[in-house]
């Protein structure tokens, strides 16, 4: 009784020691908080990571190609067994992407995969990354007339019918027709007022135009060399514009329906990366702005290696059906999407003869919860290396250099953070000390009324535990409310110091994440406690051994 | 000297509960409750043995009020924590009711100090972080476990209140040390030493820290006390006048009795 009585007093009276334990407090604190980050940190790394990664690859390395993968898969069910949720084959190849914007070519390195549409969505998280709700129940690769993400702004079928509509007034104002006017309005009518009343010059691209007409009839090449074969190159009336139109034959023969119309039809559907042709960058004002260089509706050309063992450039219109934004800044800057067989055919992977074609990788789901090593591990006891040079890899293995790093990041600042809190043990260690000293007369007391010395060492001891826990309770409180106000901290910290603590462009995350474990939460209640308890023990034992006569004596 | 050494023979050649001596009819009386015999203790200085106790024999009698006087240094101090338990002698023996006591495990020794002896300091000893009330009642805390002393409290607390009534100090009861005069805090240690009921009160110098007229009151307790209590009481001092109110004088010399 008189030891809880007087741990209490204790406790009430000094005030010195809970100063002791604010570092204990603090070391909580900051233990829980890093911890919270980090883990929800990995967590959002390690979805993303896995995003658009299945469970299981066996791919070909480079261009390499895997031969009958109907049959590679009936051995992977086989072996897999029960664990195996879903199968899909994918093409991988580097390509070049080539695009206008603002009149200037531009081209970029990408990294194309052909997918296909009906089992990509099962094996990978690809879909929800999507931006128009559309396509995320099922891929395809159709261009869209709505359901585009309000950010990219004006895009799908109504954007490219404006677009190329804009385009054919163009066309239409350099054509024959109308270039007549155009060029009696430069060189004639020199009046400001008269180019007004023309809605189109009022736009400096097409008063560009204006002001440079192209020449109303191209030249023609005279053939001044008697032609040999004049029955074959019939003389044609130059001043007839369809004279340079070399299908104007073939033109006759097919119904308009038939023709491509880029304002009613798309060329091969591609989805790219969202980081691939956008940019983000401060405005003046200091907003921050996204631009897109080419947005869903727009069409690109992609030049990408022809397989077998001679590859060789071929180059294909597509036209961009969709983004997608798995908010890993490696792949959307990286990664295209097309559909598979359209990418077979494309790079000539389908075997004329027997009608099967080859592809990169054969990628595997697996259930929940199923050990990712041990399948990987069979399936390369299967397709041993020597016989087969497939790479057969878990998504962990394929960011096992990132992974491990962060790991590596937690179990460091780990250490640390325990680290802080056993110096704060040490000032438990010393202030307890000064405590006892300060005590001793009292403990001289105790023992001379009888009090055993296991009794007045559980007096520290439980002052330690108290302490330690009030120190640790404190530390945990201040923690969660850390985390669970951190974006609010981030931006008051943002706002005092005028530097962005979290770039959204670099991790592309708009909130911290954060997760907090319990488990871990209770492991630092328990080793902090730990901690306070065997600081207290030093100065308990002391205060044990105490003599009751030289304790009296002590002033 | 040659009645102390006259003393000193008697007692060792007669039985613990057989007195003889010059004021033998009295104590023959009554059973002796507390006995020393051939008494040695000495503290080490360094390498240095310094001799305080030099072969004591003393006999403390039931429902008598003694006082040990001696200058200081003379041991008497030693001599008080030796018979209390609070140290152990180098040679001799310490009985207390027929049973020998200075030889006990430390864990009977504690309950010896808690139950039968109550222990008045010169300096009080009081808990500042207590209240008045609490400091009375520590030794029945120290006594019971959480249960027992939970179960207990009130008849305890009406005990407490009881002795802090008898020393004066009802009005005193939420107070702390640091509220309180020497007398009020030393009479405050009075009723702590009474609360267990003990058999014996081992009181050291509780007068050298107070004056005169804190003193006197904190001795009329005293000796009130012993009255309607039937206490046993071994004083030390070493104040003849407070010395002489006692029913039997030990005078202590260099760590010998002189006078009995």
């Amino acid at each position: 009784m008189y030891k809880l009585l007087l741990s209490w007093r204790y406790l009430k009276t000094r005030f010195i020691a809970l100063a002791s334990i604010v570092s204990v407090t603090l070391g909580v604190a900051t233990l829980i908080v890093v911890n919270s980050v980090m883990s929800g940190f990995v967590g959002e790394m390690k979805d993303r990571l896995h995003g658009i990664l299945s469970d299981v690859e066996i791919a070909s390395p480079g261009l390499g190609e895997i031969n009958w993968p109907d049959l590679h898969v009936k051995e992977i069910e086989r072996i897999v067994g029960d664990d195996l949720l879903a199968v899909t084959y994918v093409v991988r190849v580097p390509a070049l992407m080539n695009f206008e914007f603002r009149g200037r070519q531009w081209t970029q390195q990408i990294m194309l995969m052909g997918v296909d549409e009906k089992t990509f969505g099962k094996v990978t998280d690809f879909n929800p990354y999507l931006l128009n709700s559309k396509k995320r129940d099922a891929i395809n690769f159709e261009l869209e007339e709505t359901g585009y993400d309000a950010r990219l702004g004006e895009c799908g079928w109504e954007y490219r019918r404006k677009k190329i509509a804009n385009q054919q007034k163009i066309e239409d104002l350099i054509g024959p027709s109308t270039a007549d006017s155009l060029v009696a309005q430069a060189s004639g009518q020199s009046d400001v007022t008269s180019s007004e009343d023309s809605s189109l010059t009022n736009d400096p691209n097409q008063r560009a135009i204006a002001f440079e007409p192209l020449p109303v009839v191209a030249p023609v090449h005279q053939a001044t060399v008697t032609d040999p074969y004049p029955q074959m190159n019939p003389a044609i009336p130059t001043s007839q514009l369809s004279a340079f139109d070399p299908h104007a034959d073939l033109r006759d023969h097919v119904r308009p329906e038939e023709m491509f119309n880029p304002g009613r039809d798309q060329h091969t559907g591609i989805v790219l990366g969202i980081a691939i042709s956008s940019r983000q960058f401060m405005n003046p004002k200091g907003d921050r702005e996204e631009l897109f260089m080419v947005r869903p509706g727009d069409d690109i050309q992609i030049t990408l290696p022809t397989s077998g063992p001679t590859p060789s450039p071929i180059t294909e219109n597509c036209t961009i059906v969709d983004f997608y934004s798995s908010n890993m800044h490696e792949y959307d800057s990286t990664f295209a999407f097309m559909s598979l067989e359209k990418l077979q055919e494309i790079r000539r992977m389908v075997d004329p003869v027997t009608g099967s074609s080859t592809v990169s990788s054969i990628q595997v789901k697996l259930k929940e919860g199923a050990d990712l090593n041990a399948v990987r591990d069979k399936l390369i006891a299967f397709f041993p290396p020597n016989q087969y040079p497939y790479v057969i890899q878990t998504w962990q293995d394929t960011q096992r250099p990132l992974l491990s790093a962060v790991n590596m990041e937690v179990t460091i600042l780990n250490i640390l953070l325990f680290l802080i809190i056993a110096v704060a043990g040490f000032g438990i260690l010393a202030t307890f000390f000064m405590i006892v000293v300060e005590k001793t007369k009292d403990i001289g007391i105790l023992k001379a009324l009888g009090a055993p010395s296991h009794g007045v060492m559980s007096i520290f001891l439980s002052y330690g535990v108290s302490l330690g826990t009030v120190g640790t309770g404190v530390g945990i409180v201040l923690g969660l409310l850390f985390v669970y106000f951190i974006n609010d901290i981030a931006s008051v910290i943002q706002w005092v110091t005028g530097r962005e603590i979290f770039d959204p462009t670099i991790y592309y995350f708009s909130q911290i994440p954060t997760v907090v474990s319990p488990l871990m939460v209770f492991l630092v209640a328990i080793g902090a406690i730990a901690i306070a308890v065997l600081a207290s023990v030093l100065p308990a034992l002391r205060a044990a051994r105490l003599h009751p006569v030289e304790a009296l004596r002590y002033e | 000297m040659s009645d102390a050494a006259q003393t000193k023979t008697l007692q060792r050649g007669s039985s613990k509960n057989q007195q003889a001596g010059g004021k033998a009819p009295l104590r023959v009386a009554v059973p002796s409750v507390l006995s020393v015999s051939d008494l040695y203790k000495s503290y080490h200085k360094g390498r240095l043995d310094v001799p305080v106790l030099k072969g004591i024999d003393i006999q403390i009698h039931e429902a008598e009020f003694t006082t040990i006087i001696g200058q200081s240094g003379s041991g008497k101090s030693t001599l008080l924590h030796l018979l209390g338990t609070l140290d152990a002698p180098d040679k001799g023996e310490i009985w207390f009711q027929e049973r020998r006591i200075d030889n006990l495990p430390p864990r009977q020794k504690e309950r010896i100090r808690n139950r039968d002896f109550g222990m008045i300091f010169q300096f009080y000893h009081l808990l500042p972080e207590l209240t008045t009330l609490e400091n009375v009642l520590i030794p029945r805390m120290v006594q019971d476990n959480f249960f027992a002393y939970m179960r207990n409290k009130k008849k305890y607390t009406e005990r407490a209140k009881e002795l802090l009534d008898i020393v004066g100090l009802s009005h005193r009861i939420n107070h702390r040390p640091s509220e309180m005069s020497g007398g009020e805090m030393q009479r405050t240690a009075i009723a702590r030493a009474l609360i267990s009921k003990p058999s014996i009160l081992l009181a050291d110098e509780p007068t050298g820290n107070l004056d005169e007229e804190s003193g006197g009151e904190v001795m009329n307790t005293l000796m009130s006390l012993q009255q309607t209590e039937n206490l046993t009481i071994v004083m030390v001092t070493h104040d003849n006048a407070i010395a002489d109110k006692a029913d039997r004088v030990i005078r202590l010399v260099d760590g010998k009795v002189t006078h009995c």
